[in-house]
């Protein structure tokens, strides 16, 4: 079972409080009579599906009843950060700080203790 | 007025003779659900009679009324049975867009108290009871029932759970206090 | 009866003697003893039949790895286990045990024939042996051969232990309570971290608990290790967990633990849990499992009385039990040596060590021959005899470049032997930790770890016992430290320490052809070193392939005795180093857990979750027989005395047309939609127009997925400008409220309004018929319920027997109708009371078969039984609910995508049975000419149908290929039975002109 920092509790909580909910930065076309067929069949059906990074969505169901986004990999499973839902796909640089901070914090800890 | 039928009511588990653990149901009370831009919480606090809490997880507790943050948006409600007319009125008064949903007869309250408080939550709870700071609550999962859960003191917890669900976190309940008293 | 206990020796409680059986007969033991150590101390060597040979089998090691002595335990009132290893099972006062896979006894097993058979079972059998000619597959393979291989028999009485289960959260895991685990258990201890300990043996020690003699820091070892228990148990910061079996290793240090907590009493206090599935969340963890000893590999190494020497020293110095009174010792690896030598000095005759190395340490031949023990330096072993027990073992020197000289015979009752040891990774491979070969030691060892975990002592190749502690002192104080806390590891001195030097084994030379060898590599599947060659030969290089082909390593144990072995096979086969070939993964559970551990409290009553109403207990009182709905159990009908389904149903819909009937249609779900733009977010959502609705009016909603197809449907009122109350299918509740959620938060987070579940906020009873109103009017407050007030589809809040309602005009049967909302604790008193009532009316209870076949004859259909998430607005004949003029809602977009417009497109209409006495099963395929040749082409499917006493004739919906167009055509419904015919109709069986809504 995963723990997941929910950006909005700010803390991490156990998995089956969570649900998944998709690819994530996928709009819902504000005017969809104006989409084609096609532009539309990709709005409901293509995804990326990448395999290592993958920007998702997930919700804190039995939670704070949030959703929100999370960057995480789809090999080893492992999430870089969680962010509110609304805010901008994270830069590479964003994520790697992310990535390194939560080492960081657990580094910290060590030292907090001497 | 009709006789209410209150899904466990008076029940108690007394786990053993040294009441390490006791869990009963608890009294009834009145329950809102209250949702409300956080930039007016304090408009929301003066008109529920006490100053809501203003981050995820917090609890505010005050002549018998108590408000706990479950999300950005979201507080839950509870004052004695008797009051819930009035907080309706109060709300309705209330100038700020919100929403106020009468969610009373939809939980039960389940108190678990004693020295193996904790530890009988922790059979059915994924995340670190004993870690959970005393006068905060938190909505998540009991089992497969979706309870709030308030750590009111030290050994002492009050469970919210819908009302159909209630049985099911009541067998668990009862199973566990029987392993506790038997010290295994 | 002979005795194997020696006086003085071991830890058993000699003073708590018990009585046990094995097979019908009586013997005993102590407290202490394993089931192993037990029959071993009673001369019993022959406990089982292998897997697929029948070949008699005797008990192999002394602990988890077990792969022989398995068998059925009895502790009683039901409660019997197969394939219990009698090296883990503890003596209790009482315990009956049973051989397994023999008939019609273990001595004398028919099965054994299989033996003589090889080449009908030799790799890959399954594949080869069972193909040809096919009527054998029925008539001989699976009856017979099927059967005469296997393990235990399942029990067939359902459990009736129950199962515990328990979340934990600490600063360190330590997984293992030997050397090294207790070394570390003690650093992250002392240090103020929160630890647990675990370890899956009775008593907490490890190979400790069979080396009395050594000396750690001045103490005897038993000594130490009392005094380190009761160091452990006085830090209220450490957990220690004795017969708790880590179990798997999953993500960011997510760590099963299986607790044994009363099989081993003898009386079981009432309620209390057999076992405990702990899951642990460890910041840090250290894995200290040990390693395990290889078996060698030659012709008859399975014979019983042929053991592991480490388990012989086991049950030696641990249970005081001499394993025989005539042994020799085959070995590459130097703690065979010590097996002996200490078998000896407890008066054993060992008549040889055959040591396979060229040459051994130097003081291991002078303590062999002051204890005047034979050594065979690089001799092989050839050959073993005894049917039922080993008798000889055949030995031969093995000359320059490999020559195997001439054989010789020795007389023994036990072979000990020992290829050296693997030290135990397996919850590592859990985390996908990759392994490496260590060429010097012949063995994988952790290499880089995914998850913040370390490994310790023999389990990752440091062995020996200063090398545990202070392996395991280093890796428990290094992970307190990562967790946040200080430690400083200990030293640790160590005497009598053992020569642990060894090589390893592959195949042992032999004089004899090893294509007839019986030279097994996995115990419990019977799988030999010539049929992993035999795979090779066939073609098989990745280890992978070879495993599945050969079963190698596949049996309950997982190969923890075999994979490395039959990897030198293969090597050796194959020509290229292990390296090269690989290693199979390890998977979760490290031993066999039983089914209840996995569902802890998840069983009988709280199997699932049961959700009841609060009318739910009237219903069970009054005879109602239920059905599950989602979670829910629900009313399906009342019968009265005598009456089956069919007459309940036929008088309740009865009830229904001509005076009333009473139905909790509380589990329906319910949202209440609450903002200023709460009619704007209906519009967005749901398919139908929401402004210009009315307070106090309703609306049936349609609610599509953006894919365009019906994903809920129900009723919504609207009770203020800003406040609507909706209702949804009772299954979809959740699924709705998760979607609006979602399109809320994510797409319109602008949109000032909120929801919020009510569905247990209220009861709700549905009284619906011609004398609806009339029974209800006496009871209502501050509602007009006149036809021109209160007309079909409004609402309204007031009061009813006293007690606050939202009162609904509506109808789901096509009568007169109302759905009365009261608070969830007034449910069952309101309902109590309206039954009361309407005795004058005949009122009767009705159930959801009864509301099934009512909405049928009205032609109002059921989301997710009418229609399966392939069904647009239009195909469900629903247009009428579509706001066409809005700009947009979910789904809109896709109702004008090519295939949804596409013309035969399967559409949902009534069907009528030529026979009207015919009552279609639901989903039954439809065709529309009966004569076709097989496969037909299938034009739809039957969605719902029922008998209908209102029409005395069954009625049905399908959904057809064009349907609508083909109204008054006939189709055809093959069955088993017969072919039966039905014409396409409209959907409305009764009351078209909806006369009856408002009478």
């Amino acid at each position: 079972m995963l723990l997941i920092r929910c950006p909005y509790c700010e803390a991490e909580r156990p998995e089956v409080e969570f649900t998944y909910a998709g690819e994530a930065h996928i709009a819902r076309p504000a005017d969809p009579s104006a989409l084609s067929d096609d532009e539309w069949r990709d709005f409901l059906f293509i995804r990326t599906n990448p395999r290592g990074r993958h920007f998702e969505r997930w919700r804190h169901m039995h939670g704070c009843g949030r959703f929100f986004n999370a960057v995480r990999d789809t090999v080893t499973d492992k999430f870089s950060m969680t962010y509110k839902a609304g805010a901008p796909r994270p830069s590479d640089e964003e994520i790697a700080l992310a990535s390194s901070a939560t080492a960081d914090s657990a580094a910290s800890v060590k030292d907090a203790r001497p | 007025m009709l006789l209410a039928n209150h899904p466990l009511l008076g029940k108690t588990i007394t786990g053993d003779t040294a009441s390490k653990l006791t869990i009963r149901a608890a009294e009834d009370v009145a329950r809102f659900s209250l949702r409300i831009d956080p930039v007016a919480v304090q408009a929301a606090g003066a008109a529920f009679g006490t100053p809501l809490p203003t981050r995820i997880g917090g609890v505010v507790e005050a002549g018998g009324r108590m408000a706990l943050q479950l999300g950005p948006d979201e507080w839950v409600l509870t004052a004695p049975v008797a009051e819930s007319d009035a907080i309706a009125d109060a709300f309705a008064a209330l100038g700020e867009t919100h929403s106020l949903v009468d969610i009373g007869h939809r939980e039960v309250g389940i108190l678990v108290e004693g020295e193996a408080a904790a530890l009988a939550l922790r059979s059915a709870i994924a995340f670190d009871v004993e870690a959970m700071a005393v006068g905060t609550g938190c909505r998540t999962l009991f089992d497969k029932a979706q309870i709030v859960l308030i750590r009111e003191d030290k050994n002492r917890f009050r469970i919210e759970v819908w009302r159909s669900f209630a049985d099911h976190v009541w067998g668990i309940l009862h199973a566990v206090s029987r392993e506790i008293a038997l010290g295994l | 009866m002979s005795n194997f206990r020696i006086a003085g020796k071991g830890r058993v409680n000699r003073s708590r003697q018990l009585r046990f059986s094995f097979d019908g007969v009586d013997y005993t033991g102590y407290e202490g003893d394993t089931l192993a150590s037990a029959l071993l101390a009673n001369g019993v060597h022959l406990v089982g039949r292998s897997f697929k040979y029948h070949r008699p089998r005797g008990i192999l090691t002394a602990g988890s790895e077990e792969p022989n002595a398995l068998v059925g335990s009895n502790r009683g009132n039901g409660r019997f286990e197969p394939n219990t290893r009698a090296t883990v099972l503890e003596v209790f006062e009482g315990l009956k045990t049973e051989s397994q896979n023999r008939w019609p006894s273990l001595t004398r097993d028919i099965g054994a024939v299989n033996d003589a058979l090889y080449m009908l079972f030799s790799a890959g059998f399954y594949y080869k042996t069972f193909m040809w000619p096919k009527s054998f597959w029925d008539k001989v393979y699976e009856p017979v051969i099927r059967n005469a291989a296997g393990l235990g028999k399942a029990p067939t009485a359902p459990d009736p232990d129950s199962y515990a289960s328990r979340f934990a959260h600490c600063d360190v895991l330590v997984v293992g309570g030997g050397a090294a685990g207790l070394a570390a258990a003690l650093e992250a201890g002392r240090s103020g971290a929160s630890v647990i300990l675990c370890d899956e043996q009775s008593e907490i020690g490890g190979s400790l608990l069979a080396e009395p003699t050594a000396e750690i820091n001045g103490q005897l070892a038993w000594d130490w290790l009392e005094d380190t228990n009761a160091a452990l148990a006085a830090m209220p910061n450490v957990t220690v967990l004795p017969r708790t079996t880590a179990i798997g290793y999953y993500h960011q240090n997510f760590v099963g633990l299986c607790q044994r907590l009363t099989d081993h009493l003898r009386i079981v206090p009432d309620g209390a849990p057999r076992e405990r599935m702990w899951k642990v969340r460890a910041k840090q963890v250290v894995l200290a499992q040990g390693a395990i000893e290889k078996p060698l590999v030659f012709a008859g190494n399975d014979r019983p009385g042929v053991m592991l020497a480490g388990a012989a020293r086991t049950y030696l110095n641990r249970y005081g039990v001499k394993v025989g009174n005539w042994v020799v010792a085959v070995t590459s690896h130097d703690s065979a040596w010590h097996a002996a030598f200490d078998l000896a000095k407890a008066g054993v005759e060992v008549a040889a060590i055959v040591d396979v190395r060229g040459t051994v340490p130097t003081q291991l031949v002078a303590a062999a021959d002051a204890l005047r023990i034979r050594t065979l330096i690089g001799w092989t072993v050839t050959g073993t005899k005894g049917r039922l027990r080993v008798s000889s073992v055949r030995v031969n020197p093995v000359g320059p470049g490999g020559k195997v000289g001439g054989a010789e015979t020795i007389a023994c009752d036990t072979l000990l032997m020992s290829g050296g040891w693997t030290p135990s990774i397996h919850l590592f491979s859990h985390t996908q930790g990759s392994l490496t070969w260590n060429e010097d030691g012949q063995m994988f060892l952790p290499g880089r770890g995914k998850e913040e975990c370390r490994l310790a002592g023999a389990g990752k190749g440091r062995f020996g016992l200063k090398a545990a502690f202070e392996d395991g002192a280093a890796a428990g104080s290094a992970a307190a430290a990562d967790a946040g806390f200080a430690a400083q590891p200990a030293a640790y001195h160590v005497e009598g320490e053992l020569s642990f030097t060894g090589v390893t084994g592959h195949e042992l030379p032999t004089d004899r052809d090893p294509g007839h060898a019986k030279a097994f590599v996995d115990f419990q599947n019977d799988v030999m070193a010539k049929d992993i060659r035999l795979a090779v030969r066939e073609g098989f290089k990745s280890i992978e392939h070879i495993k599945r082909y050969t079963t190698n390593g596949m049996a309950t144990d997982q190969g923890k005795l075999s994979n490395i072995n039959g990897l030198a096979v293969a090597s050796d086969a194959l020509k290229r180093p292990i390296p090269a070939v690989g290693l199979t993964t390890f998977r979760p559970p490290y031993t066999p857990t039983s089914f209840g551990t996995f569902a802890g409290y998840n069983k009988g009553a709280l199997f699932e979750v049961t959700r009841k109403t609060p009318i739910d207990g009237w219903a069970e009182e009054n005879g109602a027989v239920y059905e599950p709905v989602s979670l829910w159990r629900r009313a399906w009908y009342f019968p009265q005395v005598g009456e089956d389904m069919h007459a309940a149903v036929a008088r309740e819909c009865k009830a229904v047309r001509t005076s009333v009937g009473m139905f909790d249609a509380s589990t329906l779900g319910k949202i209440e939609i609450v903002g200023p733009d709460a009619a704007e977010f209906m519009n967005r959502m749901y398919t139908n127009a929401w402004t210009k609705l009315a307070p106090g009016r309703c609306r049936y909603g349609l609610l599509l997925g953006e894919d365009g197809f019906i994903r809920d449907d129900g009723v919504i009122g609207r009770l203020a400008q800003d406040r609507f109350h909706v209702t949804t299918t009772t299954g979809g509740a959740a699924r709705v409220l998760g979607m609006m959620e979602d399109y809320l938060q994510t797409e319109w987070p602008d949109l000032k309004v909120w929801l919020t579940s009510t569905t247990e906020q209220w009861s709700v009873i549905a009284l619906q018929g011609p004398n609806a109103r009339k029974l209800i009017e006496p009871f209502v407050e501050g509602i007009d319920l006149s036809e021109g007030a209160f007309p079909h589809m409004a609402v309204a809040t007031g009061k009813i027997c006293g007690v606050p309602t939202r009162l609904f005009r509506v109808s789901f049967t096509g009568e007169l109708g109302f759905e009365i909302n009261v608070p969830a604790r007034y449910g069952r008193a309101v309902w109590e009371k309206l039954f009361e009532a309407g005795q004058r009316f005949g009122i009767t209870p009705y159930g959801t078969e009864t509301m099934h076949v009512l909405r049928a004859e009205k032609g109002y259909i059921i989301v997710g039984q009418d229609t399966d998430g392939t069904l647009t607005p239009d195909d469900a004949g629903l247009s009428w609910a579509v706001g066409k003029t809005k700009p947009d809602f979910v789904g809109k977009r896709s109702l004008s995508r090519p295939d949804m417009l596409a013309a035969n497109r399967k559409q949902l209409v009534g069907l009528l049975t030529s026979d009207p006495k015919t009552v279609l099963e639901e989903g039954a395929q439809i065709v529309l000419d009966p004569n076709q040749p097989v496969p037909m082409d299938m034009v739809g499917h039957v969605t719902s149908s029922y008998w209908s006493a209102e029409l005395g004739r069954s009625i049905a919906f399908a959904v057809i290929q064009g349907g609508r167009s083909l109204q008054g055509k006939t189709v055809h419904v093959p069955m088993p039975d017969k072919v039966h015919s039905a014409t396409i109709t409209g959907m409305v069986f009764v009351d078209p002109e909806n006369t009856r809504l408002s009478a």
